[in-house]
């Protein structure tokens, strides 16, 4: 196979200067591949997204499109009818993003029972005290309102995996996709040129089954340790943050009269509770390694007390809390009896659904940019973000919407929707706005983990500041809602 | 051409019109010949032709201004509901690098593209470039010629026939666009972009754009070459009159046009009246 080798030196010998050296780690396959206008690698909440819009959207519904996802799909979907237990993966999606799942047509798809619009955000800081309201009422003159509808919800919770589902039945009722699933991404790497027919600029995927897919548009939405970044040579840089998403559906006391989101900034990090339906809610509580390990091996009840403290108590009583090894509900419940409470808290935690804590590594990485010749990122791919402001998701549809824009264009003016060209509107479109809010929450997180006086004192200035700034909790407000 | 040097170009103090009797003649034209091709234009053309496809290369405001071209011809197609709109049949002469052809050519609403260029080797380019995408490759939609237009055969007419930044460079303007009008059909189009001769549009192309920013190669413009709108409408409104010279029957036309202006950071976008001072679409519709 000596001459395979030599085919491959020479086709990496002549790319063109400039362009990154392309992770091909196969020698290229020997059959001639099924050729693709897109191959999506990722069936997540980015790659289906995208392969929705493409088939709903006229202009691009000539497209021939193939998604590749790791995953066994037909096992990854909802099968709990009544909405009693949740996934732990869950989402706050935008109005923003709702609104563009309806346009495409995938909202009808989505099971509503199951999803909670909030129309209230309490923020606040667990060292100082000091309290950032989010009410839309109060910001409604410079938010955006698209609809009476929206404009009373800051944002809908929803399970990844409703929405998920949803968008696996729409594509299957539109029909005319290529899915393969479960097939890995095994190589990528640069078509052959022979005689007329010249695929040296195009990707070709070979995925565990065996097959391969040239693609004139090949997209990334294969998540954070995205194959297809790697292979465009695209970096991606960013940091860790030593911290823990614990994430856990959790059970309250009473269903509470006003569904409202609580976030409250330890400096630890931050600690959220969002409403799900009914009695029901979900967790996520930003914390050290560490302390994670301790949540997680705590009895159900104690682990019930813990978030209760964490909305309740002060930092150091939470530091004496997580140093026991059980027996936190009988500490934090007495306590709390002595700790007066200072405005809105959380109905308190009761319970925890079965097998639903979990924890992620967070992390904030950003690519260095979205596009190259024939290739698109999208989603978690492209970025990664704390998940303090619950954007991670919604920065991915923002991506989704952008991105078919910009095909739709490049098909309607003939051009090749994989040309760098043409792809160009989507990263000038996105970039900046996502590092935006990347670069905000980031700085949020970084604010809220000191403890030193000095910066707590600065900080209370500033959050009560910032509740005073109509202009910039608008902008806050509407970033978080996603309709900046 | 050679390359034109700031120091020998003297500032035109009034553009004047150089209409003559029956014929667009840029000022310059020395001599007549029969071809409308300027060889010095071809081989300036040939030295860019590597860079041609290059998003970033000297050929980057023609690339940009691609998609409103399209948006251009659409709507001229549209502006006449009896036109068929499906199965047209393309010539575009002074093809280049296939910009324009190769786009045309991924439209449904085109069914076959002959495009024609006198330079061998930006053909080659444009061949090369097709040849990477293979799906398109395989329609045998797109012709390459190399080409003049009075070298092709005045019985084969077409539905559109399109001159994108090509009336500026050829040497004779009239005979280029008799030779045109000729190869299209009753019905059928005429459609393209060309540069005024303005006081604008000459500190825009030749110092501006090719000397101060460098977007455009030096020598690609030479502003005594550049035909007004007025000389272009003018000119059709002599054919359908039946003035033209020779006294031929040149159909009935029907002349419009668009201005355009390349904003940095934002592209091409239309601007009412721009055809007076700078870029300008045009067409003219052969009435049946
Ligand atoms: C604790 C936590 C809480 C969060 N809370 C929120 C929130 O409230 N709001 C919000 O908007 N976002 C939130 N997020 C972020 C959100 O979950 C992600 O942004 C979102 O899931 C990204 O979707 P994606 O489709 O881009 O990527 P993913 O969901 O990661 O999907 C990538 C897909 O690619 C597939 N894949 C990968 N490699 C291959 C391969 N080699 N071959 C084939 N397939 C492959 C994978 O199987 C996967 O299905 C949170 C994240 C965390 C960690």
């Amino acid at each position: 196979m000596w001459f395979r080798s030599a085919t491959l030196l020479w086709r990496r010998t002549a790319l063109p200067a400039g362009r990154p050296f392309p992770r091909c780690y196969s020698t290229p396959t020997p059959t001639s591949p099924e050729l693709y206008d897109v191959v999506c690698v990722g069936g997540g909440p980015a790659g289906l997204s995208l392969l929705a819009a493409l088939r709903s959207s006229a202009a691009t519904s000539g497209l021939k499109v193939a998604l590749v996802e790791g995953q066994d799909l037909k096992k990854n979907v909802l099968r709990d009818s009544t909405p009693s237990t949740f996934s732990n993966r869950c989402s706050s999606l935008t109005p923003a993003s709702v609104r563009y799942l309806k346009e495409i047509g995938a909202w009808s798809f989505i099971d509503e029972s199951r999803v909670q619009p909030y129309q209230g955000m309490e923020v606040w800081d667990g060292l100082s005290g000091s309290k950032i309201t989010f009410d839309w009422d109060e910001t409604n003159s410079v938010a955006r309102r698209p609809s009476r509808h929206d404009s009373q919800t800051i944002a809908y919770m929803i399970e990844n995996i409703n929405l998920t589902t949803g968008l696996q039945n729409f594509l299957k009722a539109l029909g005319g996709i290529t899915i393969l699933s479960p097939a890995k991404v095994e190589s990528i790497s640069y078509g052959d040129s022979t005689g007329s027919s010249n695929l040296s600029t195009w990707p070709v995927v070979k995925v565990s089954g065996g097959q391969t897919l040239a693609a004139r548009l090949l997209v990334g939405a294969d998540g954070a340790n995205s194959p297809v970044r790697t292979f465009a040579g695209i970096q991606s840089r960013g940091w860790r943050y030593e911290r823990m998403g614990m994430v856990a559906t959790i059970q309250l006391e009473s269903e509470p009269v006003r569904k409202i989101a609580y976030q409250r900034f330890l400096s630890t990090g931050p600690i959220a509770m969002l409403p799900l339906p009914g009695k029901m809610a979900s967790l996520v509580w930003s914390t050290t390694p560490e302390r994670a390990e301790v949540l997680k091996a705590l009895s159900e009840e104690d682990f019930s007390a813990m978030v209760n403290a964490g909305f309740r108590l002060s930092d150091p009583d939470l530091q004496y809390l997580h140093g026991l090894e059980a027996g936190q509900a009988k500490e934090v419940e007495w306590r709390r009896r002595h700790t007066p409470q200072s405005g809105a808290v959380p109905t308190t935690v009761i319970g925890v659904q079965e097998n639903t804590i979990a924890a992620f590594p967070l992390q904030l990485r950003h690519a260095d940019t979205y596009t190259a010749e024939r290739i698109a990122l999208v989603g978690d791919a492209a970025h990664t973000i704390h998940p303090l402001a619950g954007q991670g998701l919604n920065l991915g549809q923002g991506d989704i919407a952008s991105l078919v824009r910009t095909i739709k264009s490049a098909v309607e003016s003939g051009q090749d929707i994989g040309s760098t060209l043409a792809l160009e509107q989507y990263t000038s479109e996105r970039y900046a706005a996502n590092n935006t809010v990347m670069g905000v929450c980031d700085k949020l997180h970084k604010l809220y983990s000191f403890q030193s006086a000095p910066i707590v004192g600065l900080r209370s200035l500033g959050l009560s500041a910032v509740d005073k700034l109509g202009f910039l909790k608008g902008f806050l407000m509407r970033n978080a809602a996603g309709g900046a | 051409m050679t390359t034109p040097k700031l120091s020998r170009i003297r500032l035109p103090l009034s553009p004047k019109p150089t209409l003559t009797n029956s014929t667009i003649r840029s000022p310059t034209v020395r001599h007549h010949t029969t071809s409308t091709i300027n060889t010095s234009e071809i081989n300036h053309f040939n030295a860019l032709a590597s860079s041609w496809w290059d998003p970033h290369g000297p050929s980057r405001l023609l690339h940009l201004m691609n998609p409103p071209r399209h948006t251009f011809l659409r709507s001229c197609l549209a502006s006449h509901p009896t036109q068929p709109s499906k199965n047209l049949h393309l010539l575009d002469v002074g093809c280049g690098g296939g910009i324009f052809a190769e786009s045309a050519a991924r439209l449904p609403h085109f069914s076959s593209i002959t495009a024609i260029d006198p330079s061998p080797s930006v053909l080659t380019v444009a061949q090369a470039h097709l040849a990477l995408d293979p799906p398109l490759h395989a329609t045998n939609k797109l012709t390459y010629l190399q080409s003049s237009i009075e070298d092709l055969p005045r019985t084969k007419q077409y539905d559109v026939v399109s001159m994108f930044e090509v009336l500026e460079h050829v040497s004779n303007p009239s005979n280029f666009l008799r030779e045109a009008t000729q190869r299209v059909k009753p019905g059928g189009w005429i459609v393209g972009s060309t540069i005024a001769r303005t006081w604008t549009s000459w500190v825009v192309t030749n110092v501006i754009a090719e000397e101060v920013l460098g977007v455009v190669p030096r020598g690609t413009h030479d502003w005594r070459k550049y035909v007004n709108e007025y000389e272009l409408r003018a000119w059709f409104v002599k054919l359908t009159a039946g003035t033209d010279v020779g006294g031929m029957d040149g159909g009935r036309w029907d002349f419009r046009s668009q201005g355009v202006v390349y904003v940095p950071g934002f592209g091409w976008r239309v601007v009412e009246g721009g055809e007076k001072f700078g870029n300008y679409f045009f067409a003219a519709r052969r009435m049946e």
